[in-house]
């Protein structure tokens, strides 16, 4: 048999050493880790439908440059961080500097701090399952620490704005470690933006710590360029009545890799995880999420759409895994896949796995065209068949758009979809 | 020089006679595989030189695997070289010379699924009168199976008979290559059922292996070939509920089924090896390949399962749809208790226009067992109009045990619709509290309420077997309780 082919050494080189020397360490030690990493095949289970579309290049190992300045500023109404190239660019941010709410970039941390997150980092992910977003450790060059005291509240919404510039080929590692304490509250906005159009990759780690009570609502937007391949990794973890919220918005690309891991370790923790994909021409979309009820009385509720036009690939894999003491879980998840052409491709897998007894577990999965009666029923009524085709297309997702708790938000997934209707069904 | 030479004459005529079914004194081979085995295993069975080549073959490609790791189950690995690969048919002597001799366990068990006596002699394995069972036999289906053109008979008689129909179907489903197992399969397998049934004919009764003459040995590497021709129908039981006696921990069989136009087979399985003791201690690996063709326009294939058996089950009755309009389904029911463990499932893979297929799978699990539903529905680019629907249900007994799904759905067909649900759930307090309260006891009341989660199942199997596998149930469940 032919040995697998494993990450390129050059991928292991880090750049920028402006971390503290603590996260230095910790980034050389995970380097060491991933010498000889065998790179994921068709073979690769959790990787089985997306291996063919990670291409890494040599070129691509460096990283991109940070010397540049960001783009123009997108609408943000609310608090915002700007990240170019994975490195924070405190002159393009506006964000409170608040006792209870402590925002910042790793490089400014002392090396106590460094050394506290240091021994924090990754703690919240099962790194096996998510092995190319491993390669973030290895190579961050900054990160964003937010820390929430007990009680405290951000008022507003904090937008986190990735930009990546693919002026050359090269690679961008953004972190975001967010640390809630008991019964605080938080809205964040990640997005992730591109320009250029040489081959890069981002490959990002988020990890979200939540102690008793707190509350975080996340929302993820991925907007990248067609040029960019984008390999992420969402690690959350939930104590005690604490609440997780996750809206997932993509669209596609050369390869979009998103992997959302939630451990509700304490009883009556609850998460709910909406997602939204949508593809069009040759691009492809990966969602695995997994969900890992440890304590009892836990409720997870998952509901994930996906939208392949064209030639484009949508996955999705979702995972429930319910321990044994995890008496009284709840779970449900659904997800809905739209077809819209025959070249296209959608392939889900709805897992359970369920070692407790006293459980209520439920999935469904459905994958189809558009309903032509509903079609007929809206033409009749003088409807042109292109409307009728976006009515309906909408109506598939707008259950989840409506739900994303930012407007600003909401108005670029609807802009976004524009184009999307606009490309993908033509006026008869 | 001259007397030699007839000597040797004699013997090859003599050989000739006995044809198939040579009694070779020949009893065990020495454990390990290699080319000279199969050479030897094909010789004794008096192959034709492709047969040989064909195993052969397999057992190249088998030296080149791994085997899968992918499944839900644990075992201690398997020392490949450390088994038999032929042992000839028992003799009378050796084996138990009446009822007294067979252990009282298993004999309280057919007690409880109400087998017959003499049935019961012959699954203990108890040294019966081959004359009358044979002439039983040819009889009352022999006789009538004949008549209707329908041929029925091992699979090594029908190398010999059938040479072309085996050459043309034989691992034209299962490839030798297709996976580890079966590929271990194809170059060793001891024997096993052919079944053909020609254009317009419909089978006239119900096959079963349990009815057929030598069916009793057919080792652990059982291969099976069925074939319907245009417009025909056979319904095939496999295995029955009685637990079967069984000195051989591996078994891996391979099923294929190749169904032409307007055809249909319905295959029904009821699986009840030994599962090991309450400790999780020996217990049949069962490592089955079966897969369905479905080759012809408004073909259809069936599998029915009901799985209660074995310590290790890894097996996923499988229907590729490429006629249009071709019909695949599935219906299981598999039960883990104890330490047992269970992968299974099915593929619908749908090739042509208009398929259909329907997958139902009811999953229970007791004690420290684990069962798994893995499933493939996949539709191809030509897959027109195709359509799929399923449910997977698990139930779970007690806070020990495990249930899982695993359903990978691929679709390229936009027109192609697919759904799939699943739920678990428990044996709830209030269906417990209603039989209670109406003077049922505990054990009786789980096993009622567990027989009407299968019902959808069950009413696939032929009646006299649904009745069985209810039994089946009960006495599987046991101990789970309470």
């Amino acid at each position: 048999m032919k040995p697998a082919p494993t990450l390129s050494s050059a991928f292991l080189k880090p750049g920028g050493q402006s971390l503290p020397a603590p996260l230095l360490a910790l980034r050389e030690e995970r380097g060491t880790g991933l010498v000889d990493m065998p790179l994921p095949t068709r073979k690769t289970e959790n990787w089985k439908y997306s291996s063919k579309y990670l291409k890494l290049a040599d070129e691509m190992a460096t990283s991109l440059s940070n010397e540049g300045k960001p783009g123009p500023s997108l609408p943000a109404p609310g608090y915002k961080v700007v990240f170019l190239n994975g490195v924070m660019m405190p002159e393009a941010s506006d964000y409170p500097d608040l006792d209870d709410i402590r925002i910042r970039s790793f490089r400014d941390l002392s090396d106590d701090e460094a050394k506290t997150l240091a021994s924090r980092l990754d703690s919240t992910l099962d790194t096996d399952a998510v092995q190319m977003a491993r390669l973030n450790s290895a190579r961050f060059e900054d990160g964003l620490l937010i820390q929430l005291k007990p009680e405290a509240r951000l008022d507003q919404p904090l937008f986190i704005v990735h930009e990546v510039t693919a002026d050359a080929s090269g690679s961008a590692f953004p972190r975001i470690f967010v640390e809630a304490a008991r019964h605080s509250q938080i809205t964040l906005v990640e997005e992730y933006i591109s320009s250029g159009s040489e081959p890069v990759m981002v490959n990002t780690v988020t990890e979200f710590d939540l102690a008793d009570g707190a509350s975080i609502t996340s929302v993820r937007l991925n907007t990248e360029g067609d040029s960019v391949q984008h390999i992420g990794a969402t690690g959350v973890r939930q104590q005690r009545d604490s609440r997780f919220e996750s809206h997932t918005v993509g669209f596609g690309g050369p390869l979009r890799r998103h992997d959302l891991q939630v451990r509700l370790e304490g009883e009556g923790a609850e998460c709910k995880l909406n997602g939204v994909v949508v593809t069009q021409d040759k691009q492809h979309y990966d969602n695995h999420t997994c969900i890992e009820h440890v304590a009892a009385h836990c409720n997870s509720e998952e509901t994930y759409r996906n939208i392949a036009a064209d030639t484009s690939h949508a996955v999705f894999n979702g995972r429930i895994h319910i321990h044994q003491d995890a008496q009284k879980s709840n779970a449900d998840m659904n997800n809905k896949n739209l077809l819209l052409s025959n070249g296209a491709e959608i392939d889900t897998k709805p897992e359970l796995e369920i070692y407790a007894d006293d459980v209520k577990c439920a999935h469904g999965a459905t994958i189809g065209q558009l309903d032509e009666t509903s079609l007929f029923y809206l033409v009749s009524r003088g409807i042109g068949r292109r409307e009728a085709n976006v009515l309906l297309t909408m109506a598939f997702i707008n259950e989840l758009v409506e739900e994303i708790p930012v407007d600003a938000v909401k108005e670029t997934v609807q802009v976004q979809l524009n184009q999307f209707f606009e490309h993908t069904f033509q006026e008869a | 020089m001259a007397t030699t030479d007839q000597e040797v004459n004699e013997l090859i005529k003599k050989g000739y006679e006995h044809g198939f079914v040579t009694e070779i004194e020949a009893d065990t081979f020495e454990p390990g595989l290699n080319e000279d085995v199969i050479a030897r295993l094909s010789q004794i069975k008096g192959e034709p030189e492709w047969m040989l080549e064909w195993r052969l073959k397999a057992y190249r490609r088998w030296l080149e695997m791994d085997e899968p790791d992918w499944a839900h189950v644990g075992y201690p690995k398997i020392d490949y070289n450390a088994i038999s690969y032929y042992s000839a048919p028992k003799r009378k002597e050796d084996m138990p010379q009446s009822l007294d001799e067979v252990d009282p366990e298993l004999l309280k068990t057919y007690e409880k699924l109400g087998i017959p006596l003499h049935e019961r002699e012959k699954l203990a394995g108890v040294a019966v009168d081959a004359v009358f069972d044979s002439v039983s036999v040819a009889t009352t289906f022999k006789e009538p199976l004949a008549k209707a053109g329908v041929v029925f008979c091992s699979i090594s008689e029908a190398i010999r008979d059938y040479p072309e129909l085996v050459q043309k179907y034989l691992g034209s489903v299962v490839p030798q290559g297709d996976n580890f197992f079966a590929a271990l399969n194809s170059a060793v397998f001891s024997d096993g059922t052919f079944v053909y049934v020609p254009k317009g004919v419909r089978c006239p009764m119900e096959l079963s292996t349990y009815f057929r003459i030598n069916a009793a040995n057919t080792g652990q590497f059982e291969r099976t070939l069925i074939i319907a021709e245009d417009s025909s129908y056979v319904s095939y039981l496999e295995g029955c509920t009685a637990p079967m006696r069984d000195e051989n921990q591996l078994h891996a069989a391979v099923v294929e089924l190749v169904a032409l136009d307007d055809a249909q087979i319905k295959y029904s399985t009821v699986q009840n090896w030994y599962p090991g003791d309450e400790n999780g201690k020996g217990g049949i690996y069962n490592f089955v390949t079966k897969r369905g063709a479905c080759i012809g326009r408004n073909s259809k294939i069936s599998w029915t399962q009901v799985e209660t058996g074995s310590a290790v089950t890894w097996k996923y009755p499988s229907c590729v749809l490429r006629g249009e309009n071709s019909v695949g389904e599935f219906y299981s029911v598999a039960l883990t208790n104890n330490f047992q463990q269970a992968d299974t499932g099915t593929k619908m893979v749908h090739l042509g226009k208009n398929t259909r297929s329907t997958i139902i799978s009811k999953g229970i699990s007791a004690g420290k067992s684990s069962n798994a539903y893995r499933g493939l529905v996949k539709f191809g680019p030509g897959a027109e109009g195709a359509r799929n629907f399923t449910q997977c249900d698990s139930l779970l007994i007690g806070d020990r045990c495990a249930a899982h799904t695993f359903p990978y759905i691929e679709s390229k067909n936009k027109s192609a619709i697919v759904e799939h649900e699943a739920t678990t759930s428990k044996v709830s307090d209030e269906q417990m509290f209603l039989c209670r309260q109406r003077g049922i006891d505990p054990e009786q009341a789980v096993s009622m309420i567990v027989n009407g989660f299968c019902k959808e199942v069950f009413k696939e199997l032929p009646m006299e077997f649904a009745v069985e596998a209810g039994k089946l149930l009960e006495v599987s469940l046991e101990g789970s309780v309470g």
